[in-house]
């Protein structure tokens, strides 16, 4: 007699065609173009080109904020149009930290990209931990225009093995930067007019814009005179180099935060809001910049503001000389680039080379400065264009302050985020709650030390 | 027709029944028990996810609880939000589910309003409190000047900044609150009630020997949770304050992201969640001990 068609048989066969489906799903894939090299090359040396007999793919990894995916885009394609054996995936995260978390994971699981957005904060510790190509090799073939960068952007690109910071000339280079980014001193016209108060000058020392915040300055009314920026910008240098100071020696063992010019500084700062009365208390502001809502005459910014101050259409604006120190005459800025590094684990560090280049070079800076979106000042021509448009009527004042007196930003040395995360919080409390900032200073550089000596002892480990 | 015995019928119903699982059971072992068992065995390295695990055995335990200067203050702030959010947030719920269980016009449309919190994005609901709590032109400091009141720097203030992500937290998680109250209330039997005012017990007296015993049971579901999820919440701090200021306001989860993806040590972080897990049993199962004592469920009554 035959079987009937059963439901029991039924269920049995769709599940383990189920079964069937799951498992070919969760089959692992074929190994693409992004596998580990075999590590038998030396450091920095290049391997041979091989002939373009096929397209080349290379996946371009970056993280984005307002429309700056539509620009990587459009520079993109235009490398592309001029390089047809190349094809290039591009892979865009919305949040900087987001970003760094998915290239972790993604070194971790073997498939990183080709080339990638790079950082300076994490410089030292890619480099060391092997992930990077070194292109020093590759700069010096190509006859790339290194020297015409300016140094302090280079230096954040420049390691040697050992080093807990970037920037030592013998160096390798592990990246190349796409921008050099100072600070950018921006003032409220109107609130300067209302009050009476000339517009900064040339000459400006710290004290000018003391008594200018002092005229200025209506608390009642809510306007200010400055805005104090938090301790994760100014620890980037500026203000206690200006004054004389270093927050670590310079075999970066010994912490100084206590040293005269950097106590000089913090101090001056935190005045400003509790002595001199000139800057709203810190506030952790909802969704926009005081200085573009109005609230406050005068900011001391990173120069990446001026694509969002250049649509304030409440009030006029324009941007000024850094003031000087009134004892030392130093209107240090500090420089700090993004830019582009190549993984090691690439299969094609030729084609690698060309995209970076282009992205790093005159022509590629030329673009992403066309669409305001890098501050191209690598190149002195490519520069000055971008550094000529409006508004504000004198942005040139900020690369004429990075030409003058720049140097790299603090922020570059190796568990820089451990160090400054675990000695800043006592210089934040002291600066929320108006309280003894001397002792916050002593508490931040006695931690700043405990913390320098762990970085030290994890650099050395093998 | 062949006959079957009656193990090998049971064997062919396991067999089926193994299979109609496996699909989940996969599942679980390769997202949630693999993750879990290589999390431990990460809590037990140093690892920065950029070169391979190096073995320090229970290094960063150690490290946790003497050098990092921020977890035990990371754990007392987790700490005091859970106390801060569960208990207060226990009472109004049942207050505010007993004003609404009244018959009273328009119920239905306060109880959708109380519950809109709830169903917000939370990323969305602390961007408008961050405008709310804004010192310099906020709605909050401007209402406390009309009454000649100089509003803090609430998110900007050490001492003000867990407070107010507190009663941020309250405001949000008192919808969900209202509404388990409330079927825990339509699921008492007026008939106490009834007795009770036969007996000449009063509105107080009905409330504190009738509804709170009986409303046990929710209440002790409200309390485990509640500690669950203070002890994880995340988003909150990180939306509203991002952990300061100067650490004011950081958690324990927050620590642990901060260590994973800012310092990019993860076995700190593993070691970090390894611990807040053992503390978040640990509570439970006192909870669960401690709830013996008064949990009241209808048929012991």
């Amino acid at each position: 007699m035959n079987e009937q068609f059963t439901r029991r048989t039924f269920l049995k066969l769709a599940g383990v065609g189920a079964a069937g489906a799951l498992l070919a799903a969760c089959a692992p894939k074929a190994p693409g173009t992004t596998q580990p090299a075999e590590p038998t090359k030396a450091e920095g040396e290049v391997a041979a080109t091989p002939a373009p007999a096929e397209t080349k793919r290379l996946i371009f990894s970056s993280y984005t904020w307002s429309s700056f995916e539509a620009a990587m885009g459009s520079v993109i394609d235009d490398f592309v149009a001029a390089n047809p054996d190349i094809e290039v995936e591009r892979q865009f995260v919305p949040q900087t930290e987001d970003y760094w978390a998915k290239i972790q994971t993604q070194v971790a699981g073997g498939t990183p990209p080709d080339v990638g957005m790079s950082d300076y904060g994490h410089l030292v510790s890619y480099a060391k931990s092997g992930i990077l190509l070194s292109v020093s090799d590759l700069v010096a073939g190509s006859g790339f225009p290194i020297d015409k960068m300016l140094p302090g952007a280079v230096a954040q690109y420049r390691w040697a093995a050992g080093d807990i910071d970037s920037g030592s000339e013998g160096g390798n280079l592990w990246g190349l930067p796409s921008d050099a980014q100072g600070q950018l001193f921006a003032y409220n016209k109107n609130m300067f007019d209302e009050a009476g108060v000339a517009y900064p000058t040339d000459d400006w020392t710290w004290n000018d814009l003391v008594a200018a915040g002092k005229a200025i300055t209506n608390a009642d009314a809510n306007k200010w005179g400055f805005l104090v920026p938090p301790s994760g910008m100014w620890v980037r240098g500026w203000y206690a180099w200006q004054a004389g100071g270093e927050f670590v020696s310079a075999d970066f063992k010994t912490a100084t935060f206590t040293s005269p010019g950097v106590v000089e500084s913090i101090k001056w700062l935190w005045d400003l809001i509790y002595t001199e009365k000139i800057a709203p208390p810190p506030g952790l502001q909802a969704a926009t910049n005081p200085f573009m809502s109005g609230q406050v005459a005068m900011t001391l910014d990173g120069i990446w503001w001026v694509a969002d101050f250049a649509t304030i259409t409440d009030f006029e604006w324009d941007m000024a000389m850094l003031p000087k120190h009134p004892q030392t005459g130093s209107r240090l800025t500090t420089v700090e680039s993004d830019g582009w590094w190549i993984y090691k684990s690439t299969q094609e560090v030729e084609a690698s080379w060309r995209l970076m280049s282009y992205l790093a070079g005159e022509a590629g800076q030329a673009k992403l400065g066309d669409l305001n979106f890098v501050v191209p000042s690598n190149f002195p021509e490519v520069g000055r264009a971008w550094y000529t448009r409006t508004p504000p009527e004198h942005r040139s004042k900020a690369l004429d302050n990075i030409v003058a007196e720049s140097r790299k930003n603090f922020l570059t040395f190796f568990e820089v985020w451990t160090v400054l995360g675990a000695c800043l919080p006592p210089i934040d409390a002291a600066f929320a709650d108006g309280t003894d900032i001397q002792a916050a200073i002593e508490e931040c550089n006695t931690v700043a030390q405990q913390e320098l000596d762990k970085a030290w002892e994890l650099l050395n480990q093998a | 027709m062949r006959k079957q015995t009656l193990s090998g019928m049971r064997r062919q119903e396991g067999f089926l029944g193994w299979l109609f699982v496996a699909p989940m059971a996969l599942g679980i072992c390769i997202f949630q028990i693999y993750p879990t068992l290589f999390s431990m065995y990460i809590s037990f390295t140093e690892w920065n996810l950029l070169r391979a695990p190096r073995w320090i055995g229970i290094r960063n335990y150690v490290n946790l609880f003497t050098e990092e200067r921020y977890f035990l203050k990371a754990m007392s702030n987790t700490g005091v939000y859970a106390l801060g959010t569960i208990v207060p947030g226990i009472a109004l719920g049942i207050v505010f589910a007993i004003l609404l269980n009244q018959k009273i016009a328009g119920r239905f449309v306060y109880r959708a309003i109380y519950f809109i919190p709830v169903v917000a994005p939370t990323v969305a609901l602390g961007v408008l409190w961050q405008w709310i709590y804004e010192p310099q032109f906020g709605i909050l400091n401007a209402v406390l000047k009309v009454f000649g009141i100089q509003g803090p720097a609430w998110l900007g203030s050490t001492h003000w900044a867990m407070r107010s992500m507190i009663i941020f937290a309250l405001w949000q998680g008192l919808g969900f609150n209202i509404v388990i109250f409330l079927a825990g209330l339509q699921s008492i039997s007026t008939e106490y009630y009834e007795a009770a005012e036969i007996d000449g017990a009063n509105t107080l007296q009905r409330f504190l020997h009738i509804t709170l015993p009986l409303l046990s049971p929710v209440t002790f579901f409200m309390l485990v949770t509640g500690v669950i999820g203070a002890c994880q919440d995340f988003v909150t701090p990180y939306i509203l304050t991002a952990g300061g200021p100067a650490n004011a306001t950081l958690m324990a989860v927050m620590f642990l992201y901060g260590k994973a993806f800012r310092e990019q040590h993860m076995g700190l972080a593993s070691a970090v969640a390894y611990i807040l897990f053992v503390v978040i049993v640990t509570l439970t199962l006192i909870n669960f001990r401690l709830g013996k004592k008064w949990v009241y469920y209808e048929e012991g009554m």
